[in-house]
């Protein structure tokens, strides 16, 4: 079924091209309309109870390459179910927040569109590790495509830059992947060990095969691994590509890409990266946390002088994951869980925005703050809009934004080591308040540069280039009508149109609704994260004993009482 | 009112701490109400307001349709508040929880949950705080009725709308049976009041103070973030009815004088809501948001900015007292500076309030906007607040809360008539006898009403609330410096009240009309409607509605005079209609029936029949009645407070009211004082040197770190870019182009290839 | 010239190939008298000949004649090992490089008539624009 929901939007993409030009749009749409019906009849209807099963559901395997044990296989736990579900929302909301942006090469456009929309599930869902890599890469093509033949000015530069550096990374990432694989063949599964003598990609199975390596091999696979995703979440100071390619994008690229693409790199930390070498997430939590803080803290800070509020935007899209990654790296159930509900949660709000940004850029063709203001005033639909979802950015409680933020750092506050970890609502970790205060300040710098965004362009004087050049306003008749556009390509309402409201009607809705009863999200990711927080709870023992065995080596006389000490629960998990 | 006298003078001979057995939460029994989820209808109603006023702009309504549909639903909320009051008065010192349904709740460990739901907590304190912020609520959105009609429209709607939300978040605030809820409200107020300053979006300066506002409050919002983190993970729990006893232990120790030997975890905790708390209720260093809140409608600034928001620091103290009485900061000792040195929590409250009531005092003396002068007298009263919750008097804050969300509400609303008929005339020095115009004796009365109650007027409601804090920090042996800093206020208080009563409201009639006056308002939302897609004003119109300041800087308003000028003799004030005056004689009569909540013990009982009662579970020496001049504080606190009152308005009397001819001139221009005049007209410059210290620096940090990502972040990427691009450079000659060259190349690859196999074979 | 070339070709043909001839073991050769070393030196002549016509001439449709003459040589040193090794692996690899030889020439002969087309000149060197 899995496989029928990725092949849905290929066909459509399939179909496209030999369509007539007026139908590709309608083409489009009901390829990802019916990808979306699928899903949420697979998500909602099928009668699978997401709070008790523990495994995978769906699952299906295609043999592919038998000799080396490359399947296609695929399934979907709760995790990768959610994000496939919020990709197949963004997917009709993409097509139709295109329809007249998009005027010339539309083959070319919804046809890349619709393989991004398969390659994009195909990532949540793919449960071998060679097609998980295929489906990962492959998002990357038609990126490349809809930024360098549909984007802004400076496209060409941004589109290579975007796919050289996530391609980098990726192929280290893939090192990482096929080093495990390789250890798994020959270390694990030989007769001669009590192995099958195969080879294999299926994911659960190298996930515990890299479990068994010796610890510094799992360090310099996790490195591997988190030089990849990091680059595609992304993380300071691997983040450049992404204010360059969101700036170029054409705004459905820039929805997918803020939307979706960026957490293909916190899902892949979070379902491949830590589970494959947990000890060592651990004895680099710290680090990594403090990476995540300076995207939240300083980039944020970057944002805050930008005058592209795409740019604005996106800049805020670095820090928003720095949360993101901070509550990962908690590795604690809240801050697992925060984590991963961040992640639906920015793709929601921050897609929201990037679309309010595409519609102010198709009326005044400039995205400079500059030259916006006080479009409340001309827009106040649009504007509702603009403030909700900045609202919602910001992390106000009530909104979606707010709870996943507060779990990511609550978490990151109960992972406070032995100190903390006593205390009734302390959990062993290896981060702590201090990561959180400085974190926190994040919360005023976001603030901070929201409002300037909203304070310049919807609230103020009135200010458009088009009254600066002394046309365009003036021959709008009432609401409603379409005025004259000089740029001669498109006609639009002076306030938002009716499909352009149903584009971020149900995002509001899912907004307001997540950030109200987030419950039944939250009790979907209690397993997935209960399970994955063991596997550190474990390493975190692991590395205790180790640390006292080398105590003990060391000083005889004392060692006992140390590894006595230090192996309870959590105990020397702040080394 | 015949045993008012008597009772009076039987309370002053009472001893402050005459408590006997549990107090706090443990004196509290849980109880169920007849109708439990009705309570629900409290945040429900307004919540259904807001949600009718959005129905109401999608479905283009161009009547008063919304404020008719929000006062219905305030005073629907204000009747089931009253109910609610009426239950928990009969079940005593009760509290009570009702949940209706999860929020954030989850596992954090198997077996350990965290719970933060959409649930209710309920006792005497929750009723007294509602009571207040409902029927005020639904006062001043009928007064909104008139004072907004000039809006009518989308405006109008999303003026009522941002109402209903706030009414709905101060509920959550103050109703929430957990920190997280109550942290909803928090932010929620927040926005409501962002959306509020700025709602002439159109002047800069408008959006400028919604902008402070906001960020300021999220400095102090940061804290209570923090200190709910800091709370769940020491305690496990964030939810009253189980925090509150977990805390009991260490209000033991504090009390018995071991301050130091509570855990460093929850000492922190109260520090950190006291960030909160100083944030929202606009005290030291964070008060700057709220004098420029002014800029948002005045009904608003009533509400939100006099009456209930401001307060909800106040209430938050209250609310965690047990935490506040075990907070403190605590240098380690083996700090090279102040070694050992422990600062209670409450200690920082009660001189953060002091200070700041008297820093705004000296503020609110030397200004010349009415409305920024209430909007500095806020501050300081909200100074005289914390005090009071800060000698562990939940009573004493309480209690002024109460009275101040009157006769402030009374003050602001009076003011906003005045704009509203001067055409945003708010300049006291062109405005005089205001009260003997036609149609304005209403408004005259209410703002007397109000002057008289907040300069501490005798057996006015400000006069009681006032004394209680005063008596309180005399009667406590460590804060008397404090209590002194209180008294000196309370005299200045009087002076700058009665500075704006006899100026405006007295003296030789005559008037200015604002710029409002001049054909434009400054609310464009429906007349752009009505002749746009002209574009080409939009720029300049703009720039019009930024002359609307309304003489914030008094020297500009001066200036400006002889252009106004020419239109005094078109201009008539309009008087207010009957909303108005109806809504400021029910505040005004109110303010003066509070008083009566002080010899009836009414606030007192609700009080100390909740879990905010300061808990003195060793009954120790710190609070025996010490003594002032030999009598007690609060037998004496009633002649000096009212002596100190009465001289503030006499000096008031001499400069501004004898002898004054004009409307811009007094004696008290003769009075120079220099820099400390100076001073105090630029609010001490404190705008100014946050400034210089804070956003200056940190834009250029932001730049600084723009400019880093850009080249050195983005400029090693680039340089990894490079070295294959140089790679590829060094071999590109070897690519000549020409066909022979290649073949040449391969001829010589062959015979190579050819030799190394002829002599592999030798 | 062409003796000492002739001479020293045939002195490291000997050298190396020593008394081979075609036909391998017992069986007896075909065609007594002409060796596996006559054929590989008339192969190795042509491709000789071939290569210094490739880098020697201007001409495209001589080059491509010159490349057609090695691409020959290679096929009678193959058919030679063939029947040297008395199986037919070299004899059907010369039927397939025949094949693709004719498809090339096909191919080849219509580019350069395109870029006759083109510069209405045969020279080679008219054509640079894949320098780097």
């Amino acid at each position: 079924m899995l496989l029928v929901l990725i092949l849905i939007p290929l066909l459509a993409a399939l179909c496209v091209p030999v369509l007539p030009k007026k139908h590709v749009y309608g083409a489009a749409m009901l390829g990802t309309l019916g990808a979306l019906a699928l899903g949420v009849f697979m998500f909602a209807f099928n009668g699978i109870d997401w709070l008790a099963i523990t495994g995978d559901a769906y699952t299906d395997r295609v043999s592919w390459m038998p000799r080396i044990g490359l399947q296609l296989s695929v399934g979907v736990d709760q995790v990768s179910g959610a994000l496939v579900l919020l990709s197949l929302l963004l997917g009709p909301i993409t097509v139709a927040c295109s329809k007249t942006a998009i005027t010339e090469r539309v083959r070319t456009y919804y046809g890349w569109l619709l393989v991004l929309q398969s390659a994009m599930i195909g990532v949540f869902v793919a449960r071998d590790v060679v097609m998980f890599y295929i489906a990962f890469e492959f998002t990357l093509i038609p990126m490349f495509v809809l930024i360098s033949i549909f984007g802004g000015s400076n496209r060409k530069a941004a589109a290579i830059k975007f796919f050289l550096y996530t391609f980098t990374g990726s192929v280290i990432a893939l090192a990482g992947l096929l080093y495990v694989a390789w250890y798994y063949a020959t270390k694990i599964s030989p007769p001669s060990v009590g192995g099958a003598g195969t080879w294999t990609f299926d994911l659960e199975t190298l996930k515990s095969a890299a479990r068994q390596m010796p610890a510094e091999q799992q360090w310099w696979v996790f490195l591997a691994l988190m030089l990849g995703f990091a680059v595609k979440v992304p993380l300071f100071p691997l983040h450049t590509w992404l204010p360059l390619a969101h700036t170029e994008a054409p705004t459905a690229g820039s929805v997918v890409l803020a939307g979706v693409l960026l957490k293909l790199g916190t899902y892949a930390i979070y379902a491949i990266a830590v589970p494959m070498s947990p000890g060592a997430a651990v004895a680099f939590a710290p680090v990594v946390a403090v990476l995540a803080i300076i995207g939240f803290v300083l980039i944020g800070l970057v944002c805050w002088v930008q005058t592209d509020v795409k740019k604005l935007v996106a800049y805020s899209s670095v820090a928003h994951l720095g949360v993101c990654v901070l509550g990962l790296f908690a590795l604690n159930p809240t801050g697992l869980k925060g984590g991963l509900l961040y992640m639906i949660n920015h793709g929601l709000s921050t897609g929201a925005l990037f679309l309010l940004i595409g519609m102010i850029y198709e009326r005044f063709h400039t995205r400079n703050m500059n030259e916006l203001g006080g479009l409340a005033r001309r827009m106040p639909v649009w504007a509702s809009f603009m403030v909700f979802f900045a609202m919602a950015s910001v992390g106000l409680p009530g909104l979606n934004g707010f709870v996943s933020e507060f779990m990511c750092l609550l978490g990151a506050w109960q992972a406070g080591g032995t100190a903390w970890a006593g205390l009734p609502g302390g959990t062993p970790g290896v981060l702590g308040p201090a990561y959180v205060l400085i974190a926190a300040v994040g919360m005023v710098v976001g603030a901070m540069y929201t409002l300037m965004m909203v304070g310049k362009v919807v609230f103020g004087p009135l200010k458009t280039p088009e009254d600066e050049h002394g046309h365009g306003g003036g021959h709008g008749g009432g609401p409603g009508g379409g005025h004259d556009d000089p740029h001669g390509h498109s006609k639009l309402p002076r306030d938002l149109s009716a499909r352009e409201i149903g584009t971020l009607l149900p995002l509001a809705a899912l907004c307001l609704l997540l950030g109200l009863y987030p419950k039944p999200l939250l009790q979907a990711f209690d397993h997935s994260a209960q399970k994955t927080h063991q596997l550190v709870v474990e390493a975190m023992k692991q590395r205790a004993a180790a640390a006292g065995a080398t105590a003990a080596a060391g000083t005889a006389g004392t060692a006992a009482g140390k590894l006595e000490g230090s192996g309870t629960a959590g105990g020397g998990a702040d080394q | 009112m015949t045993d008012f006298l008597p009772t009076l003078l039987t309370l002053a001979s009472e001893p402050v701490a005459a408590q006997v057995g549990p107090v706090g939460f443990a004196a509290l029994k849980e109880v169920s109400l007849s109708a439990p989820l009705a309570a629900w209808l409290i945040p429900g109603l307004p919540m259904l307001g807001a949600v009718l006023a959005v129905l109401m702009a999608i479905g283009g309504v161009k009547s008063k349709l919304p404020a008719w549909t929000t006062v219905l639903c305030l005073a629907g909320s204000f009747a089931v508040t009253l109910w609610l009051y009426l239950q928990m008065r009969d079940a005593g010192a009760a509290y009570t929880t009702v949940k209706l349904f999860d929020w954030i709740s989850f596992d954090y460990l198997p077996g350990k949950a965290f719970v933060a739901n959409f649930s209710l907590y309920i006792d005497q304190l929750t009723c007294l705080w509602m009571l207040f912020v409902t029927g005020l609520a639904a006062c001043i959105a009928l007064y909104a009725s008139e004072y907004m009609s000039h809006d009518v429209g989308p405006g109008y709607c999303r003026f009522f709308f941002a109402f209903c939300l706030f009414v709905f978040s101060m509920a959550c605030l103050v109703m929430g049976d957990n920190l997280l809820l109550l942290y909803l409200g928090w932010e929620g107020v927040g926005l409501c009041s962002y959306l509020l300053i700025g709602y002439f979006y159109a002047k800069p300066s408008a959006v400028a103070a919604a902008k402070k506002a906001f960020i300021i409050n999220r400095i102090g919002d940061l804290g209570l973030a923090l200190g709910i983190m800091l709370t769940f993970v020491h305690f496990g729990t964030i939810q009253f009815a189980e925090l509150l006893p977990k805390v009991e232990q260490y209000v033991a120790l504090a009390t018995s004088g071991n301050l130091a030997a509570v855990p460093a975890s929850v000492q922190w905790i109260a520090v950190l809501f006291t960030l909160a708390a100083f944030g929202k209720s606009a005290q030291l260093p964070l008060y700057v948001w709220l004098p420029d809140a002014m800029e948002g409608p005045t009904p608003v600034s009533a509400l939100i900015h006099a009456a209930t928001m401001v307060t909800a620091g106040v209430y938050l103290v209250a609310r965690t007292m047990p935490l506040f009485q075990c907070g403190a900061v605590t240098v380690p000792p083996d700090a090279w500076v102040l070694p050992g040195l422990v600062v209670p929590a409450l200690d920082i409250v009660v001189w953060g309030g002091a200070l700041t009531a008297l820093l705004a005092a000296t503020i609110g003396m030397a200004q010349f906007d009415i409305k920024r002068i209430m909007a500095y007298s806020t501050v300081s009263q909200l100074g005289f607040m914390f005090v009071g919750v800060g000698l562990a008097s939940s009573y004493a804050g309480a209690f002024h809360v109460f009275t101040h969300a009157f006769f402030k509400a009374t003050l602001f609303l009076s003011c906003g008539a005045v704009m509203h008929g001067f055409g945003g005339q708010l300049d006291l020095r062109k405005l005089s006898g205001v009260m003997w115009m036609k149609g304005w004796l209403v408004v005259g009365l209410a703002m007397l009403v109000g002057c008289l109650n907040l300069a501490g007027f005798p057996f006015t409601a400000g006069f009681f609330s006032k004394d209680v804090i005063l008596a309180e920090a005399f009667s406590n042996p460590h804060q008397r410096v404090v209590a002194w800093i209180l008294l000196v206020t309370a005299g200045l208080t009087a002076y700058y009240t009665f500075r704006v009563f006899f100026r405006v409201f007295l003296g030789p009639k005559s008037f200015e009309p604002g710029d409002e006056a001049h054909g434009h308002n400054d609310a464009h939302g429906h007349d752009d409607r009505a002749h746009d897609g002209a574009g080409h004003g939009h720029g300049a119109k703009g720039e019009h509605g930024a002359k609307g300041e309304h003489g914030a800087k008094g020297e500009h308003g001066v200036g400006e005079k002889g252009a106004h000028g020419a239109h005094d003799q078109a201009f008539q004030p309009h008087a207010p209609g009957w909303a108005i005056n109806l809504v400021l004689a029910v505040l005004a009569i109110g303010s003066l029936v509070a008083a009566y909540a002080y010899p009836t013990k009414w606030v007192k009982g609700l009080v100390e029949k909740s879990s905010a009662a300061a808990v003195d579970l060793t009954g120790s020496a710190a609070h025996a009645p010490a003594t002032l001049l030999g009598m007690d504080p609060h037998e004496i606190m009633y002649y000096v407070s009212a002596g100190v009152g009465a001289v503030g308005i006499l000096v008031a009397f001499f400069l501004h009211y004898l002898g004054r001819k004009t409307a811009a001139t007094s004696r008290a221009d003769a009075i120079k004082l220099g820099a400390l005049q100076r001073g105090a007209q630029h609010k001490w410059y404190v705008d100014e040197f946050y400034d210089a210290t804070v956003r200056v620096p940190l834009k250029v940090l932001a730049h600084v770190l723009h400019f880093l990502d850009k080249v050195l972040v983005d400029g090693l990427v680039n340089l990894a870019g490079l070295l294959p691009r140089g790679l590829g450079m060094s071999l590109r000659p070897s690519q000549g182009g020409e066909l022979h060259g290649y073949a040449l190349a391969m001829a010589c690859g062959i015979a190579v290839l050819a030799l190394v196999a002829l002599f592999s074979l030798v | 010239m062409i003796d000492t070339t002739f001479g020293v070709a045939l002195t490291l043909g000997q050298f190396t190939l020593g008394q081979f001839t075609l036909g391998q073991g017992d069986l007896p050769a075909p065609m007594s008298g002409i060796t596996l070393y006559h054929y590989l030196f008339t192969a190795s002549t042509m491709f000789v000949l071939g290569l210094i016509g490739f880098l020697t001439r201007r001409n495209l449709i001589v080059m491509f004649l010159s490349t057609e003459l090695m691409f020959q040589a290679a096929g009678i040193a193959l058919i030679a090992f063939g029947r040297f090794h008395m199986n037919q692996t070299g004899d059907a690899f010369v039927i397939f490089v025949l094949t693709v030889a004719a498809a090339e020439a096909a191919l080849a002969l219509a580019l350069i008539v395109l870029l006759f087309r083109r510069k209405e000149t045969l020279d080679g060197q008219a054509w640079a624009s894949m320098k780097g």
